[in-house]
């Protein structure tokens, strides 16, 4: 992973057992399977929050877009606790208020709706992506 | 129908094995009508998954060998009733997992097996719950006298000393450190504690923190490996605490040690640093 220096890490909640977090899931799984030569890579967040050496001296040294599935920010906060280089914040909920009366599904299953609003958030999510890796704020 | 369960699985996302304990937890929760806990949201909020876990045995589901949902289990003292770690199972089964961060329909079906297995093994025996490490017995000490000055030595209470006058209480597969009384004497008012982080690793002899006075800084170096469970903000706080009581309310933090019986040998039990002490203090000039 570091032999990409720039390399964006994507980190959404954890999540599991809420439609938001799987958008906020699926939406990073989405961007990344998007992404074109290796400018972003996912991490697991559970790495982080048992204290993983490794996971905590990427998110130190490579920048981070979290995503959060609903207010409690997860991804967030352990994110900053574990000492991670935020450059970006993003909820699912603020993606969802462009889709107003959207019924994205259930916990374990997105419906059509849920899907165009993960495609709605990974292409945010790739925006975000190129702005850091093209405005010189990644060094 | 199956007996119902709570389920915590790693919910893992960097290696094709946490999707599919994921999809597997998934599976459980269903087909037994259980709860399923977020590891992440239950590590940073426990209080909202007691009543789950009150009322339900716990399955643990960890994607690889990091066993993220595992060591958070064990940080919570969980009792677990079953458990399964993927990446094993598949081994053992000769399936490989691929590298796909989304599990496809073969791959959800030995999703399907795994979480069969789970539900209709027999009753296992529960996992031990860990070792409860009581610290709050009563110590014992031993003096050294030398001029007008007098350092205490816990003996025959489990502490363990390195040769840089830090030590180490043992009790249940865990250890609190802390500085010995003679080094704290030697540095005299403490003014700053800095204290590790939970969750950091240590290795023996390797730096767990420090302590300042206005004379000096003082290295904590651990006599023990592990993992940092605990650290006491009290000292942080109010670094006095260590000078007050060096040996039980001063203590610095708690480690879950990896590997007690091989690194015993190169510590020194109190009877052994009181030795020690009598010769340090001889050529004791404050």
């Amino acid at each position: 992973m570091d032999s990409v220096a720039n390399r964006v890490l994507l980190i959404p909640c954890s999540g599991i057992g809420k439609v938001h977090g799987l958008i906020a899931r699926e939406g990073v799984l989405r961007a990344v399977e998007q992404a074109f030569g290796g400018e972003v890579q996912t991490m697991c967040l559970p790495l982080l929050v048992v204290g993983d050496e490794e996971a905590r001296r990427l998110v130190a040294q490579h920048p981070v877009i979290t995503v959060d599935g609903c207010p409690k920010l997860c991804a967030y906060k352990n994110t900053e606790l574990a000492g991670g280089k935020i450059a970006r914040s993003l909820r699912v909920l603020d993606v969802l208020k462009e889709h107003k009366g959207a019924q994205p599904g259930t916990a374990t299953t997105l419906s059509d709706e849920g899907w165009k609003v993960v495609d709605a958030l990974s292409s945010e999510l790739m925006g975000e992506v190129q702005a850091l890796t093209g405005s010189g704020e990644v060094a | 129908m199956p007996e119902r369960f709570a389920v915590l699985p790693c919910n893992g996302l960097d290696k094709a094995v946490g999707p599919l304990a994921r999809e597997t937890a998934l599976i459980v929760v269903e087909d037994c009508e259980g709860s399923l806990i977020c590891p992440v949201l239950y590590q940073n909020t426990p209080a909202r998954y007691e009543k789950p876990l009150a009322e339900s045995p716990l399955i643990v589901i960890d994607g690889c060998g990091t066993r993220c949902a595992s060591r958070i289990a064990a940080t919570h003292g969980l009792r677990i009733a079953r458990k399964l770690t993927v990446a094993e199972a598949l081994r053992e089964a000769g399936v490989a997992p691929g590298q796909s961060l989304r599990p496809g329909p073969e791959m959800l079906e030995v999703c399907r097996r795994l979480a069969g297995q789970l539900l209709t093994e027999g009753p296992s025996a529960p996992e031990p719950p860990p070792p409860v490490a009581d610290f709050s017995g009563p110590v014992e000490y031993a003096t050294v006298r030398h001029d007008k000055f007098v350092f205490r030595v816990p003996v025959r209470s489990g502490y363990y000393f390195n040769e840089n006058d830090c030590w180490a209480r043992v009790a249940g597969g865990r250890a609190r450190v802390g500085i010995s009384d003679f080094r704290q004497q030697q540095l005299g008012d403490l003014t700053f504690c800095d204290l590790p982080r939970i969750g950091a690793t240590v290795e023996q002899f390797g730096e767990l923190g420090s302590v300042e006075s206005v004379k000096a800084v003082s290295d904590i170096l651990s006599p023990f490996s592990g993992r940092v469970v605990a650290a006491n903000e009290q000292v942080a706080e109010a670094p006095e605490t260590i000078n007050e009581d060096p040996y039980e309310a001063g203590w610095v933090a708690e480690l879950e040690l990896s590997d007690f019986a091989g690194e015993v040998d190169l510590l020194l039990d109190g009877e052994g640093y009181l030795e020690v002490v009598k010769r340090k203090a001889a050529e004791y000039r404050p």
